[in-house]
């Protein structure tokens, strides 16, 4: 094929890749047929007496316009298949979320340590004891501790800043997962499947449950004086931020919702 | 033959045509055209996406061949489409056999 018709093919086969959608394994095999159908279909008319600019014109005439031909690849809307995916993305989405805000609550902890000690955040509430074979672990984890309490309280603060720093690095990587999910799937017309607002609605709610949860774990040591308040005292703050986001976000929907709605006259 | 009139008979064309062999999408609307002596000319971009659908429902299988260096996907046809040939040819010539008993009458 000579340069002018494989330039005509070229720029079809640049606009069908431009229209089509889906994987890209899928929208590669379609791009080589096509090329393949387009280069004999020159070859053809060449040979039945056209120049090559005649024969790619001819070609790609009767083969159908891309952005025509593009749409007739789509595949065929599938009701389950999409509330699936939608599930899917929701639950990231507040997987997300969640294991983030734990990632925010270890910070505060942190805070909460530095501002009236690890003790606080992480020691062991009264009657808690340690065998000596726990306690030589604890110690050879923390050799600048003096007793073992300390080294107990000293690694369990740790353990709560580092675990929780951790779970906010996964959320964040599920939230930007998530967020490049959205942003590839693209469509023309979002078919809304799953209610409006469910995803800040159920995201109050388990936030607003935890906080509650987690504000009756730090009360009794609060109360007594005793330290390890400060793990359930940060966490349940942060969710408690969290869940108040959710409901405002989930009003704002509603609001938004309504303003939506047409106006009903009365008679 | 108008291109509407021929969309609903596609999948039954397209199955014929694989029955007799396996081929390349070219080759498969050339066979077309030329079995029907043109009366089947619809846009050949058409012919790709059934091609495709008919291989995601389990009628077709496909696979690479090399075509003077250049890579092509030929196609034929399975049991399940060879069932499938058979089921619509019976529902196509009971189709046709009333449409000509009611032409014949109405004239």
């Amino acid at each position: 094929m000579g340069h002018m018709s494989a330039d005509a093919v070229d720029r079809y086969l640049d606009e069908l890749l431009a229209a089509l959608d889906g994987r890209a394994a899928d929208i590669r095999r379609v791009l080589v047929e096509v090329d393949d159908h387009l280069t004999e279909a020159v070859r053809a008319g060449v040979e039945e007496g056209l120049d090559e600019r005649a024969a790619a014109a001819r070609a790609i005439e009767r083969f159908g316009p891309p952005r025509v031909v593009a749409r007739r690849f789509a595949r065929p809307f599938s009701p389950g298949r999409e509330l699936a995916t939608q599930l899917v993305l929701a639950v990231l989405l507040l997987a997300g979320v969640g294991m983030t805000t734990v990632g925010v609550s270890g910070a505060v902890a942190a805070g909460m340590g530095a501002a009236f000690g690890q003790q606080f955040v992480s020691g062991d509430h009264a009657g808690v004891t340690y065998t000596p074979a726990r306690c030589a672990e604890y110690r050879a984890l923390e050799p600048g501790a003096a007793t073992c309490e300390e080294a107990a309280t000293r690694h369990h603060f740790g353990e709560v800043v580092q675990y929780r720093a951790a779970a906010g690095v996964v959320g964040l990587a599920a939230l930007a997962a998530s967020a490049l999910v959205r942003r590839r799937r693209r469509q023309a017309i979002l078919v809304r499947l799953l209610p409006e607002g469910l995803v800040p609605a159920v995201a109050a709610a388990l936030f607003g449950v935890a906080a509650a949860a987690l504000a009756l774990d730090a009360v009794t040591p609060l109360l007594a004086g005793e330290g390890g308040a400060g793990a359930s005292l940060s966490a349940a703050i942060v969710a408690a931020v969290a869940g108040a986001i959710g409901a405002g976000t989930f009003v704002r929907t509603l609001g938004v919702r309504a303003e939506r709605q047409p106006a009903q006259s009365s008679m | 033959m108008r291109a509407e009139q021929l969309k609903g008979h596609l999948d039954l064309l397209l199955l014929s045509v694989l029955a007799r062999g396996p081929a390349h999408g070219y080759a498969v609307i050339a066979a077309l055209r030329d079995g029907s002596s043109g009366a089947f000319d619809l846009p050949e971009g058409t012919v790709y996406p059934a091609l495709h659908r008919l291989e995601s429902e389990g009628l077709l299988a496909s696979s690479w061949g090399d075509a003077g260096g250049r890579r092509r996907r030929v196609y034929r046809l399975t049991g399940a489409g060879a069932a499938a040939l058979r089921a619509r040819r019976r529902e196509w010539e009971t189709f046709a056999g009333s449409v000509r008993a009611v032409v014949g009458w109405a004239t």
